[in-house]
C-alpha cells in the first residue's frame, strides 16, 4: 500500500476533546482547584498535511453540508449549533490515484434529532470505510475495545477486503472484511509509559485505512479516529466483586438484626 | 379459583417492563438519540448500551453540571443555562401526569428486580411478614430528599461551577445501583468495578458497590429497600397531585381498627392505615402498586381512579380470595417444604 500523502496531524487544537488534559486542566491539577466545567461546544481545528488542491466538506448531521477553506494548513470545523456526529471529508486528487480521509466529530449543542446512522450510511466518497456503529453519546473509542467498520465502494460493501489498522503509537494489524463486508478491529492496549492503578487521560489516533483499484483509478480511503487508555488500568472489577460481598454481608446482618428487634418487640 | 389478580397482573406488567427497558434497545436503537423519551420517571439507566429509554436523572445531572453550572460560573444567560433542564422536567412531567407514581410500582426496572429478591428471600423462608416500625420509616424517609438535592441537583450544578471536582459531574449515577443491576443484565461487568483514579472515584465506587450488596441482601428480608431512599420517588412526590392516577381513599370508622392496608403496603406506609381525612392518599413514598386496595376487606374504601374514573375499588369479595390466594402463596416455601418433608420422614417406619 502506498503512504498516505494527506494525513491529519494534530486534532483538535483549539479545543481540547473530554479527557486530554489541557494547559489549564494541568495548571488546576497542580493547585489541586477544580476548573470550571469544561465547553465542549466551539470550534475544532485539524492540521493537515499536503492539502493544496484538497476538497474539504463538512457534513452535518441532518446530511447538509458545506466547503471548507483551509488557512494555513489548518482546518477548523464551525460551530453547527447542533449536536451529534459531523464528518469532515478531505478528498484530493492526484490524477491516477484519489485519496480520502474522513474523521467522524462529535459536536455539542442542541439537539440535532438525528440519528447517526443517517451521517454514516450516505456515501461521502467513492471509496469510504464507515464504523458500524459510531461509539454513543459519552463513550469513545477506547483500547482494549473490539469496534466494527465497513468498507464501501460507491455504496456497495466489499467483501473478503483488506483492511489495515495503525495507531500514533506505532501498533498495525490487516485484517480481511466478511461477506457482509465487515471488519472488527481490537484496538490495541498500546500506550507506553502506563502506570496501573493510575488514571490516563492520554489520547491517541487510530487510523483505519484501504485501497481499491477500479480500472486505473487507485482509490485509498483513511476512517482517523481518537482512542484513549482503556479504564479497566484504572478500575477493578475484582475489588468491585469483593466490595459487593462485604456490602452483601452487611445487608445480612442487618436483616437478621432488624428481625431479631421485631422478635423482642 | 382464578389466580388472575391485580398483583399477578402487576408482576406480568413488571417484567414485561423490565424487558422492554433493560433490552428494549434491540428495537429502539442503538443511540441515544433514539431512545424513546430521554427522561423516563424510572431508573432505566443509560449505561445499558441495550436499553430502550434513560431516566430522568440523568439528563438533569448533566444540565446541572454542563449548561446551568457553567453558565453561572461564567455569568451567562441564566434562562438560557436553566432551558435544557425545564425541557427535561417538561417531558418528564408528560409521562408522568399519564402514569404518576406508577412508574416506580409498574414500570421501574430496579424496583421489579427488589420485588424478585423479596420473593426469593420469601421462598428460602427470609423475608420479614412485619412492616418496618414507625420510627424507622420517619428516619430513612428524609434520605431520598437529601439525595435529590445533594447528588442530583447540588453537586453537579457546583461541579459545572469549578467548585468540585469533574468525578462529582454525576455522583448518583456513579451509585445507584441500577447502573450495575441493568449492565450485569446485559452481560456486561464493565460497571461493577472500584475505580482508583482518585480519592473521589474511589469513594463513590466503594458506596456504589457496597450499596449494591446491601441491596440485593436486605431485597431477600425487607420490601423494597433501595425504593425507600431513591431520588426518583422524592421527584415523583413533588409532582404527584398532578398525576392522573390516584389512590383515594373513603375512611370508613372501621379503619381505625384494621390496618391490613398498612401491612400490605411494601413502604409500610402507615398513614394510609391512620389518616382519616385526607381523601387523595397518594403519600410521598406510594408507588401506586395497589395492594394496599386489594387488601381492603371494606367495599369502596380504598381506590385506585383515574382521574375521575375508579378502576381498581376494595372490595370484600375480592379480598377474601386475595388473601387465600397470599396465604397459599406464603406456604409454599422452601423452609415450609423441607419440613413438611422431614415430618412426613418421620412418620415413616423405618
Amino acid at each position: 500500500m502506498k503512504p498516505s500523502k494527506l494525513a491529519i496531524l494534530v486534532t483538535a487544537l483549539m479545543l481540547p476533546p473530554c479527557g486530554v488534559v489541557s494547559a489549564d486542566e494541568k495548571q488546576n491539577l497542580k493547585s489541586k482547584k477544580p476548573a470550571v466545567s469544561h465547553g465542549h461546544r466551539g470550534a475544532k481545528t485539524f492540521h493537515i498535511d499536503h492539502l493544496d488542491g484538497a476538497t474539504i466538506t463538512y457534513i452535518r448531521p441532518d446530511l447538509s453540508s458545506q466547503s471548507i477553506t483551509p488557512l494555513m494548513g489548518k482546518v477548523t470545523i464551525p460551530v453547527s449549533g447542533v449536536d451529534n456526529y459531523h464528518a469532515l471529508v478531505v478528498e484530493k486528487d492526484w490524477g491516477d490515484h484519489k485519496e480520502v480521509i474522513i474523521r467522524y466529530q462529535y459536536m455539542f449543542g442542541r439537539p440535532s434529532k438525528q440519528n447517526p446512522v443517517k451521517l454514516t450510511a450516505a456515501q461521502k466518497s467513492e471509496f469510504e470505510i464507515v464504523p458500524d456503529p459510531l461509539p454513543r453519546e459519552h463513550y469513545r473509542y477506547h483500547s482494549q475495545q473490539t469496534w466494527g467498520f465497513l468498507a464501501r465502494y460507491q455504496g456497495e460493501l466489499l467483501s473478503n477486503h483488506p483492511l489495515i489498522l495503525t495507531t500514533s503509537n506505532g501498533s498495525q494489524q490487516t485484517l480481511y472484511t466478511d461477506e457482509h463486508g465487515r471488519v472488527t478491529f481490537e484496538i490495541p492496549d498500546d500506550f507506553p509509559g502506563l502506570t496501573e492503578g493510575e488514571r490516563s487521560k492520554e489520547t491517541a489516533q487510530l487510523t483505519i485505512s484501504g485501497e481499491y483499484q477500479q480500472n486505473d483509478m487507485n482509490h485509498s480511503t483513511q476512517l482517523v479516529a481518537d482512542y484513549r487508555v482503556n479504564p479497566s488500568h484504572w478500575q477493578s472489577t475484582e475489588l468491585g466483586l469483593l466490595v459487593l460481598g462485604i456490602g452483601f454481608l452487611a445487608g445480612g446482618y442487618l436483616g437478621q438484626n432488624l428481625k431479631k428487634r421485631d422478635k423482642k418487640a | 379459583m382464578s389466580t388472575l389478580n391485580l398483583s399477578v397482573i402487576r408482576k406480568l406488567v413488571q417484567i414485561s417492563a423490565f424487558v422492554f427497558f433493560v433490552y428494549g434497545g434491540l428495537i429502539t436503537g442503538y443511540y441515544l438519540e433514539e431512545k424513546l423519551s430521554g427522561a423516563l420517571p424510572a431508573l432505566s439507566c443509560a449505561y445499558d448500551f441495550q436499553g430502550s429509554d434513560l431516566c430522568t436523572l440523568i439528563p438533569i445531572q448533566h444540565q446541572m453540571d454542563h449548561r446551568l453550572g457553567e453558565t453561572i460560573a461564567k455569568g451567562g444567560n441564566l434562562l438560557m443555562g436553566v432551558m435544557p433542564t425545564l425541557i427535561t422536567l417538561g417531558t418528564f412531567l408528560v409521562l408522568f401526569v399519564i402514569l404518576n407514581k406508577a412508574f416506580c410500582g409498574w414500570l421501574c426496572p430496579l424496583g421489579t428486580f427488589q420485588e424478585l429478591l423479596q420473593m426469593i428471600g420469601q421462598k428460602i423462608g427470609l423475608q420479614r411478614q412485619e412492616s418496618l416500625s414507625k420510627s424507622l420509616v420517619a428516619k430513612v424517609r428524609p434520605v431520598k430528599w437529601f439525595i435529590l438535592v445533594l447528588l442530583v441537583f447540588g453537586f453537579p450544578l457546583l461541579t459545572g461551577m469549578g467548585m468540585l471536582n469533574h468525578d462529582l459531574g454525576d455522583p448518583f449515577c456513579k451509585i445507584c445501583p441500577s447502573r450495575i443491576l441493568t449492565t450485569l443484565a446485559t452481560g456486561s461487568t464493565e460497571q461493577l468495578h472500584v475505580d482508583t483514579a482518585n480519592v473521589t472515584t474511589i469513594t463513590l465506587t466503594l458506596f456504589a458497590d457496597f450499596l449494591f450488596g446491601l441491596m440485593l441482601a436486605l431485597g431477600l428480608t425487607l420490601r423494597q429497600p433501595f425504593c425507600r431512599i431513591c431520588p426518583m420517588l422524592a421527584l415523583h412526590a413533588v409532582f404527584r397531585k398532578m398525576g392522573l392516577l390516584r389512590l383515594i381513599k373513603n375512611a370508613s370508622p372501621r379503619c381505625d381498627r384494621c390496618g391490613l392496608c398498612a401491612k400490605a403496603c411494601p413502604m409500610d406506609i402507615h398513614e394510609i392505615h391512620t389518616d382519616m381525612t385526607s381523601r387523595n392518599v397518594t403519600f410521598e413514598d406510594c408507588t401506586l402498586c395497589g395492594r394496599c386496595v386489594e387488601f381492603c376487606p371494606d367495599k369502596d374504601v380504598l381506590q385506585l381512579k383515574y382521574a375521575f374514573i375508579p378502576i381498581f375499588r376494595a372490595d370484600p369479595h375480592y379480598f377474601k380470595k386475595r388473601k387465600k390466594a397470599q396465604t397459599n402463596w406464603e406456604k409454599q416455601s422452601l423452609l415450609n417444604w423441607f419440613g413438611n418433608k422431614g415430618s412426613n420422614s418421620r412418620a415413616e417406619p423405618s
